[in-house]
């Protein structure tokens, strides 16, 4: 069950470049800034109203984020939104035999997450996101 | 300063019998007291709703026992019927009557006051002071402190179906010919926080929000301020009621016989309101509001719930929250299908705004939604971009609460956007800032203009 939009993520290739815009010119709060190694991207959370935007640096070369801004470019990459239940949304995602990026859900920036596959939805990455009840220091190492 | 609360609006009547019937009617409830002010030569008929009470205020039948209210509500009634004052409610008069005072108010001293209802026989008391003289602004106003130990006043039963009952105010509006003064008074002196200040240029309207507990109180003034309108009085003008269910609520009215509009998308998202005209209303310009459940922007998110101060250092604009994510397709019917299989998100019809070869979806998704397009023109920068780079994220559509301000300081710092214009969303003004300056997102700036009466 969908509650929100709980980020929408933008890659981009250089972070300091980036929060130039969406920081210091539009004024977005930043809340967390951090370098995720599992994963191969510097991310950083900005507020925007009761939504976030994420901004994706990619730091390898051999991941989604990096193989999206060598062939795409910058841009808008994927929209999150924040459900009760991701377990039982993705079983039943599963049940509808809903093409998926994560079989299993996993631990990322915005808690407990999985993503569909964009042939899923049309061309459009979506994540789904069950923030954890304990907003753990280092999400990327539980 | 004391917290205000809109205690009660009072509306002058002639006929107090044939107006509780038609209030009976129009709020779909049943007088919550029928009373009379012994010493005030007045009788009334009360309403109370979630948020306040209304007040049917007629002479008494025996002109030798008009008391000291009587003579400027005779006096109003010769001019016609309609909304006759507001009472802001304390739990202190007597602090609150100093603090007023402290600010230039001159305000009576209080006195207390008693209500009898006839059919009940309960007893009302409070103690209340108003404005003296034309230090109102032409509002008649009167700040109130209920009794305790006596009796309360009870619910308005309904009796109409629940959902097409009014349950609450909305708002009240106050036309103002001088609005600096206008916001002296309700600000400065009053003390209710000031929600919004706006000038629509293109409607010739400036629109100030106070909130009084969870009532707006909107003070409506010409955009510019005129040479003859300064002094010039304020009239407190028009009503807005909230309904659980609007098209309910239309329908039971005009089975009673009262003349009311169809019901209608309002400017303010997730709303729908109705216009109630005709005699019904004695004299009181009425407004039905609905809050949709399917509203997909929770109140708070709404421009004017973001207050701010005039007097604070502030950033040019505010950014205020997400409005909207877009993806592009080749086939807006397909994939809003995919949208509502996939995810269980509803989505709305397809709307094809005139003038614009795109058609749209909107997908209502909590905070926000997911705004699909389909463009209707191979030259369309949707066609164009679906033919460069495929279906899929398009761009987000950031919500701030002046875009005339948001333009012109991004402007100054050397990024490329877009004249504001009106948005194909009702109710919007949008502006499109060069993709290359947003890492490649296409980022839409809006601004919601609020509902006016």
């Amino acid at each position: 069950m969908i509650k929100r939009v709980h980020h929408v993520g933008v890659v981009v290739r250089d972070m300091e470049q980036a929060m130039r815009f969406w920081r210091d010119t539009l004024g977005l709060h930043v809340h967390k800034l951090e370098t995720i190694e599992e994963q191969g991207v510097k991310a950083a959370l900005l507020t925007l109203g009761d939504s976030e935007i994420e901004l994706l640096e990619p730091v390898v070369t051999d991941n989604g984020v990096a193989r999206y801004l060598e062939s795409k470019g910058e841009g808008l990459h994927h929209i999150c939104f924040e459900v009760d239940d991701v377990e039982r949304d993705l079983g039943a995602l599963r049940q509808k035999q809903v093409e998926l990026i994560d079989q299993v859900t996993r631990i990322g920036l915005a808690g407990r997450i999985c993503f569909l596959h964009p042939r899923a939805m049309g061309g459009a990455l979506v994540e789904l996101c069950q923030p954890l009840d304990e907003p753990s220091e280092e999400p990327a190492h539980a | 300063m004391p917290n205000f609360t809109l205690d009660h609006v009072i509306i002058a009547v002639r006929d107090l019998d044939a107006a509780s019937a038609d209030y009976e009617a129009l709020l779909g409830r049943e007088p919550s007291w029928r009373g009379s002010h012994p010493q005030y030569g007045t009788k009334n008929r009360l309403f109370r709703i979630e948020n306040t009470y209304v007040e049917l205020l007629a002479l008494a039948d025996d002109e030798k026992k008009r008391g000291r209210w009587s003579g400027p509500l005779k006096n109003f009634l010769e001019e016609g019927e309609g909304l006759y004052g507001l009472a802001l409610g304390t739990k202190s008069i007597d602090a609150a009557v100093r603090e007023l005072r402290d600010t230039g108010l001159p305000v009576q001293d209080p006195a207390p006051g008693e209500g009898l209802d006839w059919m009940t026989g309960a007893r009302r008391t409070w103690r209340n002071a108003a404005v003296v003289g034309k230090e109102s602004r032409g509002v008649r106003l009167l700040f109130i402190e209920h009794g305790w130990g006596t009796s309360t006043l009870p619910m308005a039963e309904p009796n109409a179906a629940e959902g097409a009952c009014v349950t609450r105010m909305d708002h009240a509006v106050v036309l103002s010919p001088d609005m600096e003064a206008s916001r002296k008074l309700w600000g400065t002196q009053i003390g209710a926080r000031l929600a919004l200040d706006r000038t629509f240029p293109e409607r010739d309207r400036r629109i100030l929000f106070f909130r009084l507990g969870d009532i707006t109180v909107e003070i409506s003034g010409g955009a510019e301020q005129t040479e003859e309108g300064l002094g010039k009085p304020d009239r407190l003008w028009g009503l807005a009621w909230g309904v659980g269910d609007l098209r309910a609520t239309v329908e039971r009215l005009r089975a009673a016989g009262v003349d009311v509009s169809d019901a209608r998308p309002g400017i303010k998202p997730g709303t729908l309101v109705a216009t109630v005209k005709g005699e019904h209303t004695h004299g009181v310009p009425t407004l039905l509001i609905e809050h949709t459940p399917e509203s997909f922007r929770a109140e708070s998110r709404a421009p004017q719930g973001r207050a701010y101060d005039n007097s604070a250092p502030r950033r040019a604009f505010a950014a205020l929250g997400l409005d909207h994510v877009s993806v592009v397709t080749e086939d807006a019917a397909a994939a809003a299908e995919t949208w509502r299989a996939t995810l269980g998100l509803a989505p709305g019809d397809a709307a094809e705004p005139p003038g614009v070869a795109v058609r749209l979806v909107d997908v209502p998704a909590g905070n926000a939604f997911v705004q699909i397009a389909q463009a209707l023109s191979p030259d369309h920068r949707v066609a164009r971009w679906v033919a460069e780079r495929g279906p899929g994220m398009y761009g987000i559509a950031i919500e701030v609460d002046d875009i005339d301000a948001a333009v012109r300081d991004l402007r100054g710092k050397g990024i490329y956007v877009s004249d504001p214009e009106y948005g194909v969303i009702p109710g919007t003004r949008v502006a499109r800032i060069a993709r290359e300056a947003a890492n490649g997102v296409q980022v839409e700036l809006v601004q919601r203009l609020p509902e006016v009466l």
